[in-house]
């Protein structure tokens, strides 16, 4: 038989019984429109959760510190983090940058603010990933000192001759503009304090302040949010490192370890390097190598998976809710295709005495059902997208149910694909007993007479 | 004279089906031949094991035991599947209440079997033209089966089973729905396109009179051929009713 016969016959027969065809079309419609809106809910809640895990960084950096007192062996130098340590991380396979974060604790001025910042010196290339509200990082190669700052720098500004608790409480900013107006920094914090508080030996003399201009702001968004920059000032490393040697000379610069005699080391040791690996699957096992060298390092990588597990088991369990019903619409075909068999058992009877194929007979049942679950996954397909586009318009459910904003019902195209796709299928698995038991009849049947 | 070609030769045929712990012998050993271009009439009470008989003779149910060569082939040991396409290939059916495809026109029943063959359509809807014209039907070609007649029915009936060109032609008592006066005309136009088409038929009656219109009629009776008696002259038809 031609495949374009067999299709003719078989949208006929159902043709033949409309309004049975259309309820077991329909309990198709509900099942799959209930597996397309559930399984669309999990992918929303699980990409949602997805963003607002690499809201709080790169999925593929990781941190890296220096835990010098939890290193027992007491007798040796520790294991700091410097220079050499940073190269080698910086050659293993699919590491794609690396940045040391040298931070030293400042006190920076405008007018008669003043802010304790942490100026971080990071990589050129660390720097260009910062993403900028205002302003724009200098040319590669200039020799002059800047800063980016973050977006809640300016509030940490506070007027030491004011009571700051009321000014908090009354919800007011500083008049700070860093980018407009001058901002002078002390490197020299415990000086400064000293010479403003001047005891018996009154012999310090106030510490150099030095105007290093304020190239960019860190992006902050609209509602000025909170993003893993907002509270540092960023600046280039390698002019950190001799702008400190200038200021300190031979004397220890703080926050960095001295030896056991307290002389400072001929070298700057980092307690936070920055790694960034070319793919996430890759992370874990650069994150491996690096605990293995005696370091801490962390990932968003961790969370993650915890995450991603977590939604695979409410996107299963909303799709499992989903496919019950789809099941409940596999036994409605799997009892119209009975019935219509037994009404059919004389026709199909006269087909054999005719010489049907028993091949074609089969298909021709195979085809009626998987039919009905074509016209079924097609309808339900578009309910399923009438249904999201309205869960969506009530934007409130999904803030409610998870503090975020974005889509809850998501329905990508694999879904529609796989949908449209499985109904088919259920609809022909449902009809492969019945479409057998067709195939054995006796064409006995046919010429009994009744 | 040339020996007639043998176009089905039975050789004890055996039928038996076991009800309980007893065995009953719908066929009892039969045995006869049949030549090409015959009309036969297989005649008998009910329950003497004429159905069965033309039941295995179309490959719709296997012997217990014995040979059926058609066309020069073994039949008795086909599977299911050879055995459909035996009677696709070979085999013309009539029934008793015409089983007509009720969704189908007049035209695409008969081509029913056609599509079968995975004939194309233009071809089949031709070839299933060409038969109802010739059983005289021009008139009904667009009509549904519940649409006619039971005379007409059964005349798409027989034209459905000339439209595959078979080698035989197989009634399961074919007027037995219809009235004496149908009945003698769907007689006369099986006859008469025999003799034209050279098509043998095996037709299964209980009725003596419509047998001995038949070039050979077998008489069985609980599963044995009592008599077979062949016509040498022709009856004319039209004597029905005397």
């Amino acid at each position: 038989m031609k495949i374009l016969d067999l299709l003719t016959m078989s949208v006929n027969n159902l043709r033949r019984r409309k309004l049975r065809t259309l309820l077991t079309v329909l309990g198709v419609v509900i099942g799959t429109a209930s597996i397309v809106v559930m399984v669309s809910l999990g992918i929303g809640l699980k990409e949602m959760q997805m963003e607002l895990v690499s809201s709080y960084g790169s999925m593929t950096a990781i941190d890296v510190y220096c835990d010098v007192y939890s290193q027992q062996n007491s007798s040796e130098e520790p294991n700091y983090m410097k220079d050499e340590t940073v190269e080698m991380i910086r050659r293993m396979p699919h590491v794609k940058s690396v940045t040391p974060l040298l931070s030293s604790y400042v006190i920076m001025m405008q007018g008669k603010y003043m802010a304790n910042v942490s100026l971080v010196g990071v990589t050129r290339e660390y720097l260009e990933g910062i993403p900028l509200g205002q302003g724009d990082l200098p040319p590669r190669g200039s020799q002059e000192m800047f800063m980016v700052a973050g977006n809640w720098v300016p509030q940490n500004f506070q007027n030491p001759k004011e009571n700051n608790y009321y000014m908090m409480m009354n919800g007011e900013n500083p008049n700070v503009d860093m980018m407009e107006k001058p901002v002078f920094v002390i490197f020299d914090t415990d000086a400064y304090y000293q010479s403003q508080n001047p005891s018996e030996d009154s012999s310090v003399k106030p510490p150099k302040k030095y105007l290093i201009p304020v190239a960019a702001m860190v992006d902050g968004g609209e509602n000025n949010e909170w993003n893993e920059y907002c509270y540092n000032v960023y600046t280039d490393i390698d002019q950190l490192k001799a702008f400190l040697k200038r200021t300190f000379k031979k004397d220890p610069i703080p926050g960095q370890p001295t030896t056991k005699k307290g002389k400072p080391y001929n070298y700057f040791i980092y307690d936070n390097v920055k790694v960034f690996v070319d793919e996430t699957d890759n992370v874990k096992q650069i994150q491996q190598a690096i605990t293995d060298m005696g370091f801490q390092a962390s990932s968003n990588t961790d969370w993650m998976e915890q995450t991603k597990q977590q939604s695979n088991m409410i996107q299963m369990v909303l799709g499992g809710i989903g496919a019950v019903s789809l099941f409940v619409a596999a036994i409605g075909i799997a009892n119209t295709m009975m019935m219509s068999i037994y009404e059919r058992t004389k026709e199909i009877g006269v087909m054999k005495v005719l010489g049907c194929d028993m091949g074609d007979i089969r298909n021709m049942f195979l085809v009626e059902s998987g039919f009905i679950g074509l016209m079924g996954g097609t309808a339900g397909l578009i309910l399923s997208f009438i249904i999201s586009i309205l869960i969506n318009r009530f934007a409130g459910i999904s803030q409610m149910m998870t503090g975020m904003e974005g889509d809850i019902s998501r329905i990508p195209f694999w879904l529609a694909a796989a949908s449209l796709g499985f109904a088919v299928a259920v609809g022909m698995a449902a009809g492969f007993f019945p479409a057998l038991r067709a195939m054995r009849l006796s064409p006995l049947a046919a010429i009994r007479n009744e | 004279m040339k020996e007639a070609e043998k176009i089905i030769q039975v050789k004890n045929l055996y039928k038996i089906y076991k009800v309980g712990h007893t065995k009953v012998y719908a066929l009892n050993g039969v045995d006869f031949s049949l030549n090409k271009g015959e009309f036969c009439a297989i005649v008998g009470p009910s329950g003497s094991g004429k159905s069965t008989l033309l039941n295995m003779l179309a490959g719709l149910e296997k012997p217990t035991k014995g040979q059926i060569v058609i066309a020069g082939t073994h039949i008795e040991k086909m599977t299911e599947r050879q055995l459909v396409t035996f009677r696709r290939e070979h085999v013309g059916f009539i029934f008793q209440s015409y089983n007509l495809i009720q969704t189908m026109n007049a035209v695409e029943n008969v081509a029913l079997p056609l599509t079968f063959r995975g004939v194309d359509k233009k071809t089949r809807e031709e070839k299933a033209k060409k038969y109802l014209k010739l059983v005289g039907l021009e008139k009904q070609m667009k009509h549904m089966a519940n649409e006619m007649s039971g005379g007409q029915q059964q005349r798409v009936g027989i034209a459905r089973a000339l439209a595959v060109d078979p080698q035989i032609i197989f009634a399961d008592e074919p007027t037995g729905n219809l009235d004496s006066r149908t009945t003698m005309d769907v007689l006369k136009l099986m006859k008469q396109i025999v003799r034209e088409e050279q098509q043998t038929l095996i037709m299964v009656t209980h009725d003596n009179h419509l047998a001995s219109f038949a070039d050979k009629q077998i008489h069985i009776v609980d599963g044995k051929i009592t008599r077979i008696d062949e016509q040498t002259q022709q009856r004319a038809i039209g004597e029905y009713g005397e």
